[in-house]
């Protein structure tokens, strides 16, 4: 671009500056520094390290801890979006249906979004109370028979791990269903008008018309919950010690760098190198999000529109 | 009353004299100082600092210290613009703090610990390379808490000797634990969780956690896993979690199991500063009730040994560093400061004639155990007749306690204790549970060392 055009149109420019700064500053610096960082041995109380190349990665893989951190977080990621896209999807449709037209949707859509509203803390303190050896959920079972005596809740994988699923579900299933719901509304009703005049199902019609239609819709909520899931902190921090406790069963990858860089001297060298292969891990699976989600029509159309377009300038300049 | 005025006039003369004979005023402090802590403690002391030098602002960050978070704040602060001037350090991770380069030399401050007869452990603790970094205003020997009607009624006496002698040794200390859990209807337990003890076996030690880059597994902490299982598996312990809402329901006798059948708990194992802030205050129900109060006893235990405490240290980068000094010496160093702190005279009327917008929680009650010698002999006497002294059924816990504090030792702290220690916690709930043997809760734990300090020597687990 000349300085000429830019004179012409300062305005535009003008206007993307603070976003293109703030990005530069809060989004560009910290991720190179942390890069930079992740190859040296910088530690909060001896500040300046030395530059020791990729032994901070060799460490984490010198043991299992990072690999179970990384299994932790997408085993507790998987089994909390399955249930969050399909019973958001569910209550979608339910709520968007010319059919059924139920009534006070935006009511419904209201409860079911409010556990979004609590605070991660709140809701995670709450539970570890709840659930404590001494605590009312123990108080209830016993005494309303379902168990014969009270239960560590809290020191079981199985209870704690599920703990943390029904949290992230609970508190994200009202938010994903209200963005699928204004995508849902936005297709154009004469589709399913048409489609129920040539006889279609529900189903046929969820499948052949929403499904397609929605598709980046999808892809974007695929894509955000991934990159909250992989970077999912709160809640495991603090529904036990602070360190994945069980087993360190519910040690997700964010909590591990937080170890890290809260460790007796403060690795921020070793922590640093967590983030590093997390963006690295985040990134290759959001692409790969978008690579097999990709309109594969376009796939086709795109070389024969490219050689239509070669044809004509071929054309031209004859 | 007559003893009340002759006190009286005796402080008025004194001061009066005081005030005629003192040398002239050294120049006036002024500034604003940042002074970050984990609790609420300090911002008394700081308030009675503004109050003693008009020109000084304090700036104080409270900033709790679950799961870590205070250490990592003030770490991340640490050599940045934000930069408290002034800051607190536990037990748990002020030697990191002491062996860093981040405090300021203290050492023309050693002088007055001779005249205060400041304990030595707590000067050994705050001393790195003979440079004094820290000092502190507590000293923390640890105590054993007993309910006297449970004594009374299990082992047939509550008098402090014959107790004492029934729970003098681990081996007394598990007979003994039988015995309670026998008595009755079967509902007392001895501890609120094995926990507690981990303190008593860790002072006990004979090195500390590392000695030159290695890990140390000293015996004492291997007895210390297989007392706790044995507490646990015999029924000895609540089960309940340290700090958590069933722990402290034991203290006031609200402890209920899941079947709704109220259990009570018959001693826990506290320092100095668990009496004043964790014991007495959760000795009445919040719902209301008798409480417990009167119904304790303390004596020594199975085992001598210290918990806690609470180091203030100045930051090298501080621009302030002249009055960051100023305020540690106030807050551990100043005879005066520490008399009036654990006498009770910082009361909410004293603090809101220096600063109206002090809360109403703030005021400081009698009975933290001080770091002076000095202070401890001049006025263990008055806590003869004092609320502790009820709570305890008429018992000087300070008088204890000055016997105690002498013989503590400071050389077993290390900068890596809060991470080592910590890492342990979810090991051992996992093998006290069952849900894991004992050979695999050290590799777990032994794994989680290795993790978090990557130059340790780590040695073979105790067993395999």
């Amino acid at each position: 671009m000349n300085l000429a055009k830019f004179k012409k149109i300062p305005t535009g420019y003008l206007f993307l500056a603070p976003f293109i700064l703030g990005f530069l500053v809060f989004g560009l610096y910290p991720v190179v520094n942390t890069l930079a960082l992740s190859f040296t041995d910088t530690t909060l109380m001896s500040g300046g390290g030395h530059f020791i190349w990729f032994n901070n990665f060799k460490r984490l893989f010198a043991d299992e801890v990072f690999l179970r951190a990384v299994g932790n977080t997408w085993l507790i990621w998987i089994l909390n979006f399955i249930p969050q896209i399909g019973i958001a999807l569910l209550l979608s449709v339910l709520f968007t249906s010319a059919r059924l037209k139920i009534k006070a949707v935006g009511v419904w859509r209201a409860i079911y979004y409010l556990p979004n509203l609590l605070m991660p803390a709140a809701v995670a303190a709450l539970f570890n109370a709840l659930f404590a050896y001494y605590g009312p959920v123990n108080q209830f079972m016993v005494r309303a028979g379902f168990l014969s005596e009270a239960m560590r809740f809290l020191e079981s994988i199985v209870v704690t791990r599920g703990l943390v699923v029904f949290i992230q579900w609970w508190t994200w299933f009202g938010q994903t269903m209200i963005i699928l719901m204004a995508g849902m509304t936005s297709i154009p009703l004469p589709l399913y008008e048409a489609a129920m005049v040539d006889g279609a199902s529900v189903w046929q019609m969820f499948r052949r018309i929403t499904l397609p239609l929605l598709k980046p819709i999808l892809i974007f909520i695929f894509v955000t919950s991934l990159v909250g899931g992989m970077q999912m902190f709160d809640i495991p921090f603090l529904l036990t010690d602070g360190r994945g406790s069980p087993l360190s069963s519910i040690q997700t990858n964010n909590i591990l760098m937080y170890m890290k860089f809260a460790s007796s001297k403060g690795h921020i060298g070793a922590a640093s190198s967590v983030g590093v292969l997390i963006f690295i891990m985040t990134s290759i699976c959001a692409l790969g999000i978008f690579y097999f989600l990709r309109d594969k029509d376009m796939d086709e159309i795109k070389p024969a529109q490219k050689s239509l377009f070669k044809k004509n300038t071929a054309r031209s300049q004859s | 009353m007559k003893r009340l005025s002759l006190i009286l006039s005796v402080l008025v003369t004194l001061s009066m004299l005081l005030a005629a004979c003192g040398p002239a005023k050294p120049k006036e402090l002024a500034g604003t100082l940042n002074v970050w802590s984990f609790t609420n403690e300090i911002k008394t002391m700081a308030i009675a600092f503004q109050g003693k030098h008009p020109g000084v602002k304090v700036v104080y960050t409270m900033i709790p210290m679950t799961n870590g978070e205070y250490q990592t704040k003030v770490k991340a602060a640490a050599g940045t613009a934000d930069s408290p001037d002034v800051v607190a350090l536990e037990a748990a991770f002020v030697k990191e703090w002491v062996e860093s380069d981040l405090l300021a030399d203290l050492n023309d401050l050693l002088p007055l610990t001779k005249t205060l007869k400041t304990y030595p452990a707590v000067v050994q603790v705050g001393t790195s390379d003979g440079v004094a970094k820290g000092f502190s205003y507590q000293a923390t020997p640890g105590a054993f808490f007993f309910r006297r009607s449970i004594a009374k009624e299990c082992l047939g006496t509550d008098d402090l000797v014959k107790v004492q002698a029934m729970v003098a040794d681990l081996a007394k200390f598990e007979d003994t634990a039988a015995k309670i859990k026998a008595c009755g209807t079967g509902d007392y337990y001895t501890v609120g969780t094995g926990g507690e003890m981990f303190l008593p076996f860790l002072s006990n030690r004979s090195k500390p956690w590392i000695v030159d880059d290695k890990l140390v597994i000293d015996p004492k902490i291997v007895e210390y896993v297989h007392f706790a299982k044995m507490m646990r598996d015999n029924g000895y312990e609540s089960g309940a979690t340290q700090w958590t809402e069933g722990w402290f329901a034991g203290m006031n006798d609200t402890l209920k199991d899941a079947n709704g059948t109220p259990k009570k708990v018959f001693s826990y194992f506290l320092p100095t500063w668990g009496l004043p802030y964790v014991l007495s205050p959760n000795s009445t129900p919040k719902d209301g009730g008798a409480g417990t109060g009167g119904d304790w006893a303390m004596i020594n235990g199975p085992m001598s040994y210290q918990w806690g405490g609470t180091w203030v240290g100045a930051m090298k980068s501080s621009p302030n560093s002249e009055l960051a000094k100023e305020f540690v010496k106030f807050v551990a160093l100043d005879e005066e400061n520490l008399t009036n702190w654990a006498t009770g005279v910082y009361t909410n009327a004293y603090l809101k004639a220096i600063d109206p917008t002090t809360p109403d929680d703030q005021a400081q009650a009698a009975g933290d155990f001080v770091s002076s010698q000095l202070v401890v002999e001049k006025i263990t006497a008055s806590f003869d007749n004092s609320t502790l002294a009820t709570f305890l059924g008429g018992e000087n816990s300070y008088g204890a306690f000055a016997q105690a504090a002498p013989s503590v030792n400071g050389a077993l702290l290390t900068g890596s204790d809060d991470a080592i220690q910590r890492a342990l916690n979810d090991p051992l709930a996992a093998y006290l549970s069952g849900t894991m043997t004992e050979a695999e809760m050290w590799a777990a734990w032994l794994d989680a060392v290795r993790n978090e300090f990557p130059d340790l020597i780590i040695p073979e687990p105790p067993v395999k």
